[in-house]
């Protein structure tokens, strides 16, 4: 009888031990598999699931970048040009460099990472956009990107061939020129690189972002978060912590 | 009938307070973990004060809201409630009737919480657990077949869930005993 008490007072916190270590053992087993060897080789690096931060591309002439090029704190974004929280992210991350771009301290970097089994229109889109670049170099690039968030309805929803040179349009380019680009092919790889960088890195979905802050120490970022938890990391990285 | 076993469980401020905090545990663990080390690397450093520590993880709870559509997080919120309840049931059940546990309920909870945290997060965008585990098969490309990209793990484990609390609430009720 006492035995048979005992097992009912316990069966609870039994309960809760036993959901706390399904739980746990799910986290633990989604994040194991590169977490110790990126640890372990870069000390620098948060270890991310699934990748290695260390393995991001250096920022280069060749990146989109927005704001002071040798700011402390570097936000590099991967990004899809048909997702609705890269959509909304952009405009988070406008907003930080309102506030953190005119003093030098931080820079936005663009990279792609179209996630093309869902989205079949992000591709050419990041080849467009490439295309505006060489162009209309990097201000045409943002001024595209901007204009090209804001009109678009993300979900591969967007009627490209009428949206695409609107913006053409309107940030002055040469349009026979931008077309002869866009089937060039010329963007091709650079396209590809950028998202075997993302995935090499640890970006699962997107928008994928790794700041990198004072002596370079690296902090993954996985989806849109709000602007308060982007403010909240770029302090630590100012801070080198 | 759902109700009055619903009322037998949760008179007891213990089951309240248990359905609480298992929600809360499932709701924080939809949010934060798509980053979670980054998380665990803030909590664990050194040089971090203590009152600074836990500003990112309550930042991110925003998340919510611009990393979620209005359907993943509703489906989200939902889960985390009904697994709650559900686990909550099942616990008082096999408190009182060990020997008579009836393994449908239980069953179809398990397969409701599986199916649910599989298809919790950014369904558009490459949700968290759902992608991961179709990628190993290289089989991501299965997502842009459903209506919802994968939204519908989500909406089946509410429904599984809501299942289970249903199939336990009627053994609470209806217990299997050997009648004279």
């Amino acid at each position: 009888m006492e035995t048979e008490l005992k097992k009912e007072r316990l069966s609870i916190p039994v309960a809760i031990i036993i959901a706390g270590v399904i739980i746990a053992g799910a986290v633990i087993w989604s994040s194991k598999s590169n977490a110790n060897l990126a640890q372990k080789q870069q000390p620098q690096a948060i270890a991310q699931q699934g990748g290695n931060l260390d393995a991001m591309n250096p920022i280069s002439k060749d990146d989109h970048i927005r704001g002071n090029p040798d700011a402390t704190v570097k936000i590099v974004e991967y990004s899809d040009m048909e997702c609705p929280f890269c959509k909304s992210f952009h405009l988070i991350m406008k907003q930080i460099m309102d506030e953190y771009g005119k003093t030098g301290k931080v820079a936005w970097v663009y990279r792609h990472f179209p996630l093309d089994s869902i989205h079949s229109k992000a591709r050419p889109e990041a080849v467009a956009s490439e295309c505006v670049a060489e162009q209309g170099g990097n201000d045409a690039f943002w001024k595209f990107t901007d204009r090209f968030f804001e009109l678009t309805p993300s979900n591969n929803r967007t009627d490209i061939e009428t949206v695409i040179p609107q913006i053409v349009r309107e940030i002055g380019l040469n349009e026979e020129q931008f077309v002869s680009c866009r089937t060039s092919g010329r963007y091709d790889k650079h396209i590809q690189d950028d998202l075997d960088n993302a995935t090499a890195t640890g970006g699962n979905g997107t928008p994928w972002s790794i700041v990198v802050g004072k002596n370079g120490k690296k902090y993954p970022l996985s989806g849109a978060q709000p602007y308060s938890s982007i403010k909240q990391l770029i302090d630590l990285a100012l801070q080198g912590k | 009938m759902f109700f009055q076993a619903l009322q037998k469980v949760f008179r007891k401020p213990l089951y309240i307070f248990l359905a609480l905090i298992t929600s809360l545990v499932i709701f924080l663990f939809a949010v934060w973990f798509p980053n979670l080390p980054l998380i665990i690397s803030v909590m664990g450093h050194s040089e971090i004060p203590f009152s600074q520590k836990f500003d990112l993880p309550i930042s991110f709870l925003g998340s919510i809201i611009t990393n979620f559509t209005l359907l993943s997080a509703f489906y989200t919120i939902a889960i985390a409630i009904l697994f709650g309840v559900n686990l909550t049931m099942i616990i008082y059940f096999l408190r009182k009737r060990i020997v008579d546990v009836e393994k449908s309920g239980i069953t179809t909870g398990l397969f409701g919480i599986t199916s649910g945290v599989i298809g919790m997060g950014c369904a558009t965008c490459g949700s968290f657990l759902l992608t991961s585990f179709l990628s190993l098969f290289g089989a991501s490309w299965i997502l842009s077949y459903l209506p919802l990209n994968g939204g519908e793990f989500g909406i089946l484990g509410v429904i599984l869930l809501a299942f289970s609390i249903r199939l336990v609430a009627k053994q609470i009720q209806n217990p299997f005993v050997c009648s004279i």
